[in-house]
């Protein structure tokens, strides 16, 4: 019965879904299908190495032209977790809050699926809408070396599921003020702070001393902030993300028991 | 002894310092229509919330089929149906599959009983619900509360953009759900609404209930109207002076008078009066209604 609901939510964002992924995806190939015109550019790595403050406000770090480099600084350490973020904090706010204040909620909460039920089944939800980008990223990645793009794919493979727990635990911020607040606004804003906020602390930290010693802060740092597109993402990572995202669950189970639903 | 199907104990939810409900109680027996009456914001759909746990009353307690409704379990709200009244429905989806996610999302029940309720109301299954009128939302909005045969049923403005036929027919499915030992609770602001089809009503008022009694003791206490023609100037005073009148419209040859209790201290006012003609209406609950309602409808 739950997972009927989370199959109501997939099909009433059916559209964001497929265009967010037909879009991200026609990106990712204009990327690597360009990939041969710069891979050899040394006066890119010079700029960067030039720029370092700059290049890190992007998520750039290291050498731009290496496969690795080259998707972490166009896909994998900005635009991809942008993408998924639009997917899942838009999710996120409109599940609880959005539904609730739309009135639809109401109804929802008075079919017989338990409202912790119905916080799993929503949360099923937002992990499809998260795995929606970097699933589709590392099918198009898959076209690389068609373009003398050949990354390090298990490191490619790691940071695609840290990738997916990163946007999906963002998206979790918004359903939980969602189900606190019951306020679709605050949920998207707090969640919207949040990721900036987030992001800025990683992609700053390399080069700004204060920063740097609060890095570990940021579930960015934790999945692609530390350069885990060539090194990989560590098991600690990839704990700190799940348990991130199991902590946001179990808060947004007891808010929601508690929200008044309209 | 089983306890009655739903009970409000001293419900209190408050928001703010003037929103909300105060101290609501209320017991609705097995196979009862019971209509819960109010003006707009007066608290009805505060109370149904909290009978059906979407609200936690601040203090009180709401029982339904037994149970605490703010629990949330999952068997308790099997056996309710419910029908907002705000109805909103994925718009994008078409009628026939909103009736089947929720049959899914409540387990199998009998899709023939569900079949027969759309065909009764001629519920619009194919067309998307964000393209259905008003009305038609509403009726595949019933099918939803009615489909699985639920023990009790909350219904908020449940005929709001019916046309008059299909009033009549969801005034006879209320009475098969009540003779089938079904329980509805019927909320309104319209009390034409309610009178035709409920034995008992409760009324709200700025959050508290000011009347819970019988239709028919309602309606032996409501005032009559009684319309008097003359050929003649008369002197409408003597009519005054009767316990229980009250003039509305003591002019000249055409005289409207309400009056509560027996009708023959009346009569013996108006035969020395040689009237042309007399025109009793019956006990008019809208009277009585009013009267309750008071300053929010006149603030309306």
């Amino acid at each position: 019965m739950g997972t009927e609901l989370t199959r109501l939510d997939l099909r009433l964002r059916r559209r964001m879904l497929v265009g967010t992924a037909v879009g991200a995806a026609a990106y990712l190939f204009l990327v690597i299908a360009v990939y041969p015109t710069f891979r050899h550019d040394s006066a890119m790595d010079a700029m960067v190495a030039a720029n370092p403050a700059a290049s890190s406000a992007f998520g750039i770090t290291g050498s731009i032209t290496s496969p690795e480099g080259w998707l972490s600084a166009n896909m994998y350490a900005n635009f991809g977790p942008l993408l998924g973020l639009l997917l899942t904090i838009g999710y996120g706010s409109a599940a609880i809050a959005g539904q609730d204040r739309e009135g639809l909620l109401g109804l929802l909460a008075t079919l017989p699926v338990r409202r912790r039920r119905i916080v799993a089944a929503k949360s099923l939800a937002l992990l499809v809408g998260a795995l929606v980008v970097p699933l589709v990223s590392y099918a198009v990645c898959l076209l690389g070396p068609r373009f003398e793009l050949q990354p390090r794919w298990g490191a490619l493979l790691g940071v695609s599921v840290a990738l997916t727990l990163l946007v999906f635990d963002l998206g979790a911020v918004a359903l939980l003020v969602g189900a606190i607040t019951g306020s679709r606004g605050a949920a998207m804003g707090v969640a919207s702070a949040t990721a900036a906020a987030a992001y800025l602390i990683s992609s700053l930290s390399p080069v700004v001393d204060s920063i740097h010693a609060v890095r570990w802060v940021s579930p960015f740092f934790w999945a692609v902030g530390d350069d885990q597109v060539t090194g990989g993402v560590t098991i600690q990572e990839l704990a700190a993300l799940t348990g991130l995202g199991a902590a946001l669950f179990g808060a947004t189970v007891v808010a929601f028991r508690r929200l008044d639903v309209n | 002894m089983t306890s009655p199907p739903i009970v409000a104990d001293h419900l209190t939810k408050r928001f703010g310092h003037d929103r909300g409900i105060s101290d609501v109680s209320l017991v609705v027996e097995q196979g009862e229509l019971f209509g819960f009456l109010g003006p707009n914001g007066a608290g009805k759909s505060t109370t149904i919330r909290c009978l059906l746990g979407l609200y936690r009353p601040n203090t009180g307690q709401a029982r339904v089929l037994g149970t605490d409704p703010a629990a949330g379990d999952a068997a308790f709200l099997a056996q309710v149906g419910y029908l907002p009244g705000e109805l909103r429905l994925p718009e994008r989806l078409t009628g026939a599959e909103v009736l089947a996610a929720f049959r899914r999302m409540r387990g199998a029940h009998d899709t023939a009983y569900e079949s027969g309720l759309v065909r009764r109301f001629s519920v619009e299954l194919d067309r998307p619900i964000g393209t259905l009128s008003k009305g038609n939302k509403q009726k595949l909005g019933l099918v939803l509360a009615f489909a699985h045969r639920p023990q009790v049923l909350v219904l908020d403005e449940p005929t709001s953009g019916l046309d008059p036929l299909l009033q009549d027919e969801f005034a006879a499915l209320l009475r098969e759900t009540a003779a089938d030992g079904r329980t509805v609770l019927l909320s309104s602001h319209d009390l034409d609404e309610v009178q035709r089809v409920v034995q008992r009503v409760a009324i709200i008022r700025s959050g508290r209930i000011v009347v819970d009694d019988t239709v028919a003791s309602l309606r032996a206490a409501a005032p009559r109207t009684v319309e008097l023609t003359f050929d003649h100037e008369v002197d409408a005073q003597s009519l005054a002076a009767v316990p229980g009148v009250t003039m509305t419209r003591p002019i000249g040859r055409h005289i409207v008078l309400t009056h509560t209790g027996s009708a023959g201290p009346v009569l013996a006012a108006i035969a020395p009066m040689q009237p042309d003609t007399i025109t009793a209406r019956p006990a008019d609950l809208e009277e009585l209604f009013l009267r309750l309602y008071g300053e929010d409808t006149d603030g309306n």
